[in-house]
């Protein structure tokens, strides 16, 4: 009896202790949980089921069951939006060469300033998409602000191509707006992990004799691995579904400019097909979902030398210090 | 019975007792006579989008006040008008309002009848736009008619002496611009959309002369882009013009970067020969901040002549709806502050508007619309009141409802070169017959 008795309080507090981190962590956890649920989740379920439809905003139509879907893959309107992206990936991956080169200058050499130039750089993406927009919009009008400067250094007016009008040169255009735009976040987030890298590893690399450039191929790279990952997974999945350029500057994706997702929304805003335009907006992330998927297959295999390489490198140094 | 009501209802209103008189039945527009029933006290709460006129709006009501001293007008001017005014329809919170776009058979439930159609309709222009079931609920504040704005001084230049009646003489006029004079002899507005989507409305009765083509012909018609019989006419020789005009290099040189808002003074200007839009925009262009030339501003009808005559399709701008929630006091007021603004206060003229009394004065912008009729589109067959958008929906068309990306194509296509004209109508004809045979459209 007396056992029992002095058991049970305990067990009441534990069981009560229980009761109220429970209570705590749903209360936290359900308002959180119910928004992303009703707004997440639930659009997310309707998006697929609309995407069986053909549908506008007031009126359903019917199942039409894979039509929307066979649509996409057999107009070609809608396959050379999806190649537009091609444009997009190639200043990708310029973007990131770029932030990667100036991260690295600006984490290895003692540069006066270097805190400016940071800013600078990283400036652009702090601006409002649209006021981008705007501001290149006057800036490749003919004879504004890039035709002005191409004068100043000596091409004539007549030899440089109208930077919007013409088809051949209007999508490399935007692309460069975004590379603009998107160049600075990437070389911060590259400062930050260089910055985490020991920095004994360089010293133990200039003792044994290394370069410059040994030293960003075998401690930099190496050491950057998953912020590089990262941006590029963010580029390439941002180049697949570009809107804003083509939007802003490119006039809502008009001469040969529109991104696959300016159709979509074309879809489901100009000609108010719900229904199709969801199996498209399907289709894009099914797409991006298989772009992930393969980064990182293709990084797995590369990366996975270069980490050896690069562990034994800093074993060595280690040992040499 | 409905004459004696009347009769009575006279009696009391010049007896002045109008508070009584209003409760039992109000009098409909036609029979509102300004000047009668002056004491009349009440508020009106006044909802309108046009938010650049505020102080014509103010001074409209201090002269109204002159007559009705007790009834006061207050004007809440949206910038947001279309939304907002959906979002309080149903409200009690404002006395007349512009009819933001509502289905027509909930019209009873938002506004009062401003009485029969067919009376009203002999009297004012465009009542049928805002009408069910014989029924008046909405009075446009004024009228705009399409056409194409030029500029006259440019013109003179040029040796285009008289203006243009067919799409050979304006390319004809386009060519002795682009020789003779500096200008830019027809500005496309390109980058803006909604500017090159403004072509779509030429389309019914100003290439056709019909005013039933738009809503009952186009949705049942076979090919409706093709070349027609003859060849000056139809949606064909509408778009045709823009495209040659831009094969042939007489439009803005950079098109991908026009500015709206920089093409107003140009014309004013003489920078730019001419424009494609409706007369709404007149003013704008007339008025516009660093124009130095407002009397060069000129507007013609669109050049396409059937048998021997000119068509400019007309429309009315927003309509005025009083609430079917307020007193009666303040439904009576309103009647009274809505006649005086149609009959008294000019606005549809200072606004260059077409007149919504038809005895109204037609403004100077339509000096060169003499003998050109104006002529609103009919409205869709019975049951049919929804076809024409289902078909611009499914075929992605979008026929004068945003469709700004194939007009656009126009332009590109007959600049660079690179599709024939008659091509990328066979398209449009394709997207348009698939369309129809998606839904089940009978096609004559």
């Amino acid at each position: 009896m007396s056992m029992t008795r002095t058991i049970q309080p305990d067990l009441r507090r534990r069981k009560r202790i229980n009761w109220q981190k429970v209570a705590v962590i749903t209360l936290f956890a359900i308002v959180p949980l119910f928004l992303l649920i009703l707004f997440t989740y639930v659009p997310f379920a309707k998006m697929i089921q609309f995407s069986f439809y053909n549908m506008s905003y007031t009126k359903n139509k019917g199942f039409v069951g894979l039509d929307n879907y066979l649509r996409v893959f057999t107009k070609s309107e809608y396959v050379d939006a999806m190649l537009l992206s091609l444009y997009y990936m190639a200043g990708a991956v310029v973007q990131l060469a770029l932030a990667l080169f100036f991260a690295s200058i600006l984490s290895l050499e003692r540069i006066r300033g270097g805190g400016i130039y940071k800013a600078i750089l990283f400036f652009p993406f702090l601006v409002n998409g649209i006021a981008i927009g705007y501001i290149f919009k006057y800036f490749y009008t003919r004879g504004f602000v890039l035709d002005s400067v191409l004068q100043a250094i000596g091409i004539p007016l007549e030899s440089l191509p109208y930077w919007l009008r013409d088809q051949s040169v209007n999508n490399w255009s935007l692309v460069f707006t975004s590379v603009w735009k998107y160049c600075g976040q990437n070389m911060v987030l590259f400062i930050g992990a260089i910055a985490s890298i020991d920095p004994t590893l360089y010293e133990a690399a200039t003792i044994d004799g290394a370069n410059r450039w040994q030293q960003f191929k075998a401690i930099i790279l190496p050491g950057i691995k998953t912020v590089f990952m990262l941006n590029l997974i963010l580029s390439i999945t941002g180049s697949l579904s570009a809107f804003e350029p083509a939007y802003v500057v490119g006039s809502m994706g008009a001469n040969g400019t529109a991104t696959f997702f300016i159709k979509i929304h074309q879809m489901a805003h100009v000609s108010q097909k719900v229904g199709q335009a969801c199996a498209m907006a399907m289709v894009l992330m099914g797409l991006i979902l298989i772009f992930t998927v393969l980064q990182r297959l293709f990084f797995r295999y590369v990366m996975k030398d270069s980490e050896n390489t690069f562990n034994a490198k800093a074993n060595k140094a280690k040992a040499l210090w | 019975m409905k004459k004696l009501l009347a009769l009575v209802l006279a009696l009391c209103l010049a007896l002045g007792v109008a508070s009584f008189a209003a409760a039992d039945e109000l009098p409909t527009f036609d029979q509102i006579v300004i000047g009668e029933n002056t004491d009349l006290a009440a508020k009106i709460h006044f909802a309108y989008h046009r938010t650049d006129r505020k102080e014509l709006l103010d001074s409209y009501v201090a002269k109204f006040n002159e007559i009705y001293p007790n009834i006061e007008v207050e004007y809440e001017l949206i910038t947001d008008y279309a939304e907002n005014a959906l979002l309080r329809i149903g409200n009690n919170d404002w006395t007349i309002m512009g009819i933001p776009t509502v289905d027509k058979d909930e019209l009873s439930k938002y506004f009062i009848s401003l009485g029969k159609l067919d009376t009203l309709n002999g009297l004012y222009n465009f009542m049928s736009n805002w009408a069910y079931e014989g029924e008046a609920y909405g009075l446009p504040s004024t009228g705009n008619a399409n056409g194409i704005l030029y500029n006259k001084r440019i013109f003179a230049e040029a040796g285009v002496t008289e203006l243009p009646k067919t799409p050979a003489e304006f390319m004809d006029a386009l060519r002795a611009v682009k020789e003779k004079t500096d200008a830019i002899p027809l500005y496309t507005n390109y980058a803006a959309g909604w500017t090159m989507g403004a072509w779509d409305a030429y389309i019914g009765v100003a290439a056709t002369g019909r005013d039933t083509y738009m809503q009952q012909e186009l949705p049942h018609a076979k090919d409706p882009f093709a070349k027609q019989a003859d060849e000056g006419t139809g949606p064909y020789a509408v778009y045709k013009i823009l495209y040659d005009a831009a094969a042939e290099g007489l439009i803005e040189e950079d098109y991908a970067t026009t500015d709206w808002e920089g093409c107003k003074p140009m014309l004013n200007n003489g920078q730019i020969a001419t424009m494609v839009l409706g007369s709404w925009a007149f003013t704008q262009m007339r008025d516009a901040e660093g124009g130095e030339h407002p009397e060069d501003v000129g507007y013609m009808a669109f050049p396409i002549t059937v048998d021997g005559k000119q068509y400019a399709p007309a429309g009315p701008d927003y309509c005025f709806g009083i609430n079917v929630q307020a007193t009666d006091d303040e439904k009576l007021a309103s009647l009274y502050y809505l006649k005086w603004l149609t009959h008294e206060s000019g606005f549809a003229y200072s606004e260059g508007g077409v007149p919504i009394d038809k005895n109204g004065e037609y403004p100077d912008l339509y000096a060169a619309f003499d003998g050109i009729d104006m002529v609103a589109d009919a409205d869709a067959l019975e049951g049919e009141a929804t076809l024409l958008s289902e078909l611009n929906s499914e075929s992605e068309l979008n026929i004068n409802a945003g469709g700004n990306t194939k007009v656009q194509e126009l332009v590109e296509h007959g600049f660079n070169h690179d599709k024939d004209f008659d091509d990328i109508m066979a398209d449009w004809n394709e997207a348009w017959s698939e369309a129809q045979a998606t839904l089940g459209v009978e096609v004559k």
